[in-house]
């Protein structure tokens, strides 16, 4: 079969890459390792949790917050069968979804694993060990990541696990031990923490998040603690080991003191390693960096007819980066000259409250010598958030000292995730702090706390508070 | 207080600058008269110099075309500020202390206006130079009244000269006190108004035109929104190039598609899917458009005037350059150690030109209105091809000019013009010129005058042709002269014996020294 474009992986880069191409008039295929369409996003990555993190946010509200919104039932008793099977009726929905698009878009779907015959032939070999060949113009590498494994403890799956397993628990563990403070640690800690676990978090670094701007961290640290998560900031784990059903975790804090902690899951969620295993790239020449496959600015490797976007290249491994990297590329085989705007892809940690950020962190302000200036304003001042006993949190926007554009907007509070992509508007269109704030907000909203951190960065003139 | 920079008057008939670049930052502290900015004419590149020592605001990007009189940007007199400026910038402090509070304060409730502060200072207002031969203009409207505050660059009074009219700007901020009333007609530099300097009132605009309100000059001015971006990135076209009508001058997706209507533009690739894919297969169809430089516009637009306004037309010739060649080949090495310069073909030519100059003179001449100008020396302009366009420096004198003078004058305009270095003296006033399209490989072509010019001579390449002479068939090395003239003052014969004459020269270079 002669394709126009083959894009290997399914994940949100891949299949959104074969949908635009395919809108493009392009004779696309696509090719799936597993026998479900969306990558890791779909099926172990951001659906599942999200399904499971809302699940768990009903549960914590109905045991703990009902009572006070003047709701009083008994004490609710927890089905993790339940709640672990419904996450996965979303992710099937979802995925058959993914299937439904694919059809209507007339893209072929080959299952197998994709690997590279010659920079225009694609061999694809399905679980049954048949292989099959393709050949095709143009290639969109989008094979994404896989979690990164502890050098001196691999996964085993059972008790030392990875966020795929987390999303499958058959048992609500007594004492989950999460290694990473990062995006997927705090996620799925919370997850647990809010279901009757007890948590604890070991990071080496000593904030949390810590690629997000550091009054993010802080905040978060100060919410999952009232969850009841225990931290060890600035520890480095030194030692994992399996006992039976117990894992045995040994860290060093800075004071050179040892920790050891005893549970009976670890969850290793230190980071993510671009995923190229079985791919062939030996075969058409291009050498991975660090794992990752080197790109020029047009997303294209060494090789002249093959792209690689998501995961596998230099970038935050982010499913809405890959989508818009997917879009781009298709566009660019068109003829077409798209743009992305790396700043401004936002940043989410989907605890409760929510984490969202977009631009610079005040950090990175500090590190280029740029004069800014802030402007905060706490959820807890906000009528809305009261409403829903949501006051936890605070948006702070980051402004130029003498232009007052907005150079970064950063949220922990209730819909974080979703009031964010006003902050990726303004700073798309270059506005500043006051462009927003003379901007009407609807009341009452959480997003009138954008409005009022804004009028905080202009001059320091919120109204409410 | 800023003071403002704008763009100086760079010569008659230039009437707008292209910012090639800035030199300092926006932020930078400048000194005085240090360079801050390279400017870009039709005619020639020039540096802007700081004309107050303080730290620089831009207005204007890069690559942006700018009226002569607009501001360009401004500087600050900050603490580097010598003493004479630092006392001025003092003066509106005093009088409108919510300049300063409210500036950071942008869009805060507009402060209270400012009653006009008259500082004493009185501006008066003369008819300024507006080109040569014009000696006297008329006042036809007055477009503010006697005693209205008037502000720095607004337009006050409507002019009349014999070629056009034109708007007359303020050239200070304060009371306006009319001199010359409506139709009156008066000499250049007679005085038009007297303005009373005030401030106070410009306190207030400046309060109002703080980053975040201005229109005109926001940070965000030339801002692509993504999907204009997207559509200038196709049309291959900076958003420099762009004036944005979004709010604070930024770029929309409607400017974005009216820029250059390319049929091109892929409004909706969906349409166009069941031809494209051949596009993937290589053979790209890629149409790029890019603005004209001014430089480039001037060209075309002179260009096409000469050919509306002159009666144009070409006689051609050839020359035997055997004789030269002979002649610069037993010298050339001797030429070069004694002076140092390369013997080159220009030398010669420009020489016999100059002599057939001096026996036609209607050749060497120009048309000015009713009159004939009669020009009694040579200033040759020849035509150099630079990265920017063509551009033609003038050898003055060329007539009292040595062989290795004229040569070392050659090398020097045309390092000058390559460089971007030329001024505009440097290609102004020439009376002939001479362009060589040989060293591009052409056989023979019709130059097009160069005005006010009546003739210019083209030389071509050197091609061993057969010839007759003697009633023999020889090989010589031939190069096609070609004449264009202007017939309105240039007859046939005049033209014709003045190309003859020269191929004389050329073919018996003795005669260049004898003069016969």
């Amino acid at each position: 079969m002669q394709y126009n474009v083959v894009v290997i992986g399914s994940g949100p880069g891949g299949y959104v890459a074969a949908i635009r191409c395919a809108q493009l008039g392009f004779k696309t295929a696509i090719i799936e390792k597993y026998n479900t369409l969306g990558g890791t996003c779909l099926n172990v990555g951001c659906i599942p949790s999200k399904a499971l993190l809302d699940s768990s946010e009903h549960f914590i509200n109905a045991k703990s917050h009902f009572k006070e919104h003047g709701i009083e039932i008994p004490d609710p008793r927890l089905n993790l069968v339940q709640m672990i099977k419904r996450k996965s009726d979303v992710v099937k929905s979802n995925v058959d979804g993914i299937a439904f698009l694919m059809k209507k878009n007339k893209i072929d779907v080959h299952t197998g694993v994709g690997s590279f015959v010659d920079k225009n032939t694609i061999k694809i070999t399905s679980s049954d060990g048949k292989e099959t060949s393709i050949t095709t113009d143009k290639v969109i590498v989008a094979t994404g990541s896989k979690p990164t494994p502890l050098p001196f403890a691999p996964f085993d799956k059972k008790r030392i696990i990875s966020s795929t397993e987390c999303l499958e628990l058959k048992e609500l563990p007594k004492h989950l031990i999460v290694i990473g403070g990062g995006v997927i640690g705090m996620e799925l800690g919370s997850v647990y923490a809010r279901i009757g676990s007890k948590v604890t978090v070991v990071e080496f670094l000593d904030s949390l998040i810590p690629t997000m701007d550091g009054t993010m961290g802080k905040e978060l640290l100060k919410v999952t603690k009232k969850l009841g998560m225990d931290f060890y900031l600035g520890h480095k784990v030194t030692s994992l080991e399996v006992k039976g059903d117990q894992v045995l975790l040994k860290a060093e804090g800075k004071d050179a003191k040892v920790l050891e902690l005893t549970g009976d899951y670890c969850l290793v969620s230190i980071g993510r390693r671009p995923y190229t295993d079985g791919l062939g790239l030996d075969k058409i020449g291009i050498q991975t960096v660090k794992g990752q496959i080197p790109v020029d600015d047009h997303l294209k490797t060494s090789v002249d007819n093959v792209y690689a976007i998501g995961d596998v290249v230099r970038g935050a491994m982010l499913a809405h980066k890959a989508e818009e990297e997917g879009v781009f590329v298709a566009e660019q085989m068109n003829g077409q000259k798209p743009h992305i705007n790396y700043l401004l892809i936002p940043g989410v940690v989907y605890t409760w409250p929510e984490v969202a950020s977009v631009g610079y962190t005040e950090e990175q302000l500090k590190t280029q010598g740029r004069a800014y200036k802030t402007g905060s304003f706490p959820y807890k001042a906000l009528g809305r958030a009261r409403a829903s006993m949501d006051t936890d949190g605070l948006v702070k926007v980051l402004a130029d000292k003498q232009t007052d554009e907005i150079l970064g907007m950063h949220i922990i509070g209730a819909r974080a995730a979703d009031m964010i992509a006003a902050g990726v508007t303004a700073m798309e269109f270059r506005a500043s702090a006051e462009d927003v704030a003379r901007m009407s907000h609807a009341h009452p909203t959480y997003m009138e706390a954008v409005k009022e951190a804004c009028l905080a960065a202009t001059a320091n003139r919120p109204i409410h508070i | 207080m800023a003071i403002q920079i704008k763009v100086p008057a760079v010569g008659e008939s230039i009437t707008e600058v292209t910012i090639a670049n800035w030199l300092k930052k926006d932020g930078d502290v400048v000194k005085l008269d240090e360079p801050i900015a390279e400017l870009e004419s039709d005619k020639a590149t020039f540096e802007l110099t700081a004309s107050s020592a303080g730290v620089l605001k831009i207005i204007k990007p890069e690559g942006s075309t700018v009226p002569i009189g607009e501001l360009l940007c401004e500087i600050e007199p900050g603490a580097t500020a010598s003493a004479p400026e630092a006392a001025k910038a003092s003066q509106p402090a005093a009088a409108p202390s919510a300049q300063t509070s409210s500036a950071p304060a942008a869009g805060q409730a507009p402060s209270a206006p400012v009653a006009p502060k008259a500082t004493g200072g009185v501006k008066e207002m003369k008819v300024p130079t507006v080109g040569e031969s014009i000696t006297e203009v008329t006042i036809s409207t007055w477009l503010k009244k006697d005693g209205d505050q008037v502000a720095l660059d607004e337009i006050i009074a409507e002019v009349e000269s014999d070629k056009a009219t034109f708007e007359l700007p303020a050239e200070a901020t304060g009371i306006l006190r009319i001199v010359a009333k409506e139709k009156e007609t008066l000499p250049i530099g007679g005085l038009i108004c007297k303005i009373e300097i005030t401030e106070g009132a410009t306190a207030a605009k400046q309060s109002q035109a703080s980053p975040a309100a201005s229109p005109d000059k926001s940070y965000a001015a030339g801002h692509p929104s993504p999907a204009a971006a997207k559509i200038l990135d196709e049309k291959g076209v900076p958003g420099s190039q762009v004036t944005g009508t979004g709010v604070g001058g930024r770029i929309t997706k409607d400017d974005a598609q009216k820029v250059q209507p390319a049929p091109a533009a892929k409004a909706d690739p969906k349409a166009q899917t069941p031809s494209t894919p051949p596009a993937i297969a290589g053979g790209g169809r890629n149409v790029r458009n890019e603005k004209m430089t001014s430089l480039r516009r001037t060209i075309a637009k002179r260009l096409v005037a000469v050919k509306n306004e002159t009666a144009m037309l070409t006689t051609f010739n050839e020359v035997d350059m055997k004789p030269v060649m002979d002649l610069r080949g037993r010298y050339k090495d001797k030429f070069k150690e004694k002076y140092g310069v390369g013997l080159g073909f220009m030398s010669f030519f420009t020489k016999a030109v100059c002599i057939g100059l001096k026996e036609f003179p209607a050749v060497n001449a120009s048309i000015n209105g009713d009159e004939i100008v009669y020009h009694d020396y040579c200033d040759v302009s020849i035509a150099v091809s630079t990265p920017r366009g063509l551009v033609v420096p003038v050898i003055r004198n060329a007539e009292s000019l040595t062989f290795d003078q004229i040569e070392s004058e050659v090398v020097r305009l045309a390092t000058r013009s390559r460089d971007g270095k030329l001024s505009i003296e440097e290609m102004t006033g020439g009376t002939f010129s001479i362009t060589n399209g040989g060293v591009f490989g052409s056989m023979l072509s019709t130059p097009i005058l160069n005005p006010p010019q009546s003739a210019i001579l083209g030389m071509h390449n050197i091609v061993e042709r057969p010839i007759a002479r003697n009633g023999e068939v020889v090989i010589r090395p031939i190069m096609y002269l070609a004449l264009s003239y202007d017939h309105r003052i240039v007859d046939g014969r005049e033209s014709v014996s003045f190309l003859v004459r020269v191929k004389e020269l050329l073919e018996d270079p003795g005669r260049l020294i004898l003069g016969v």
